[in-house]
């Protein structure tokens, strides 16, 4: 059965974080938009955010608006110069990225720790 | 595990029939049960997981495109097994119109870049996942009802050939 999505945010070292969960479909639209507003503007560092991540671990479904509104984020970063990657999609999720191409714009982590891992290494080398 | 009893060769055997109401949602009771129906004809995880999505994507056009999100048109979904292929049938009510109105709004393959650089909607992926996700995609139009015929052979590779 459909499970409203949810969006938590949170900072780490060199990126904004936001956790989803349920289903990512037409009904998420706002809660994705207000997540990336929280995530990208309630960084107060002497840096602007420049990376955001999208953890899928607690996602259940993603359908084709969804997707539609994962591009739709995905431009609004690059048009911030920002860069965007994404956690925890299950096989065939990122199957999905592969055939729709966002994992050539999206760079794909198997959890959030490995992403955070190497953006919070990348945040301390810069 | 239960084992489903293959049809002979050149006799369909319909698995399941029922009708959703066009709600916006809905499809996710579509993948469900279709999901239920075929889980123990041998297709691989992988497989299955695509062919849930070609049923979502396929019920949400009939919802939204076909049957206009009015809930009491019903999407009709039936699942047939012919010999090693599952054939999944989802019809609405939109006929030609549906034909039509899916032509215009999705005229051209959806292109990533174009979508990022605001050449194209973002919107625009359902029948382009469904291709992606099934073996043979097939439509059939008539002056009433529009049916989206999805294939998945049970011990079949993916790739989709389409008509």
């Amino acid at each position: 059965m459909p499970n409203m999505c949810e969006a938590t945010t949170r900072i780490v070292p060199g990126a904004a974080v936001i956790e989803l969960s349920g289903d990512v479909d037409g009904t998420a639209a706002a809660i994705l938009t207000s997540a990336y507003d929280r995530a990208v503007n309630a960084h107060d560092g002497p840096e602007p955010i420049g990376t955001v991540v999208l953890d899928f671990a607690a996602v259940d479904y993603i359908n084709s608006t969804g997707i539609a509104l994962i591009v739709s984020v995905l431009a609004r970063a690059r048009a911030e110069r920002r860069s965007v990657v994404a956690s925890g999609l299950s096989p065939h999720y990122r199957e999905i990225f592969d055939i729709t191409r966002l994992s050539d714009f999206i760079e794909l982590f198997p959890d959030l720790d490995h992403a955070v891992s190497q953006l919070t290494s990348h945040a301390a080398q810069a | 595990m239960t084992q489903v009893a293959r049809p002979a060769p050149g006799k369909p055997r319909r698995l399941d029939a029922f009708t959703l109401a066009s709600e916006p949602g809905n499809e996710r009771l579509a993948l469900t049960r279709v999901a239920g129906t075929v889980k123990d004809l041998g297709l691989s995880e992988a497989r299955l997981e695509r062919l849930k999505t070609a049923v979502a994507e396929a019920t949400m056009n009939a919802i939204e495109h076909g049957n206009g999100n009015r809930a009491e048109i019903p999407v009709e979904v039936e699942v047939t097994l012919d010999g090693d292929d599952i054939i999944i049938a989802i019809s609405d009510q939109g006929g030609e119109a549906h034909a039509a109105a899916q032509n215009a709004g999705d005229p051209e393959e959806p292109d990533l870049l174009k979508k990022l650089d605001g050449a194209q909607t973002p919107r625009g992926w359902g029948l382009f996942l469904i291709r992606n996700m099934v073996d043979a995609m097939n439509v059939t139009t008539d002056g009433q009802r529009h049916t989206i015929w999805l294939t998945m052979r049970t011990g079949g590779a993916a790739h989709a050939e389409h008509v």
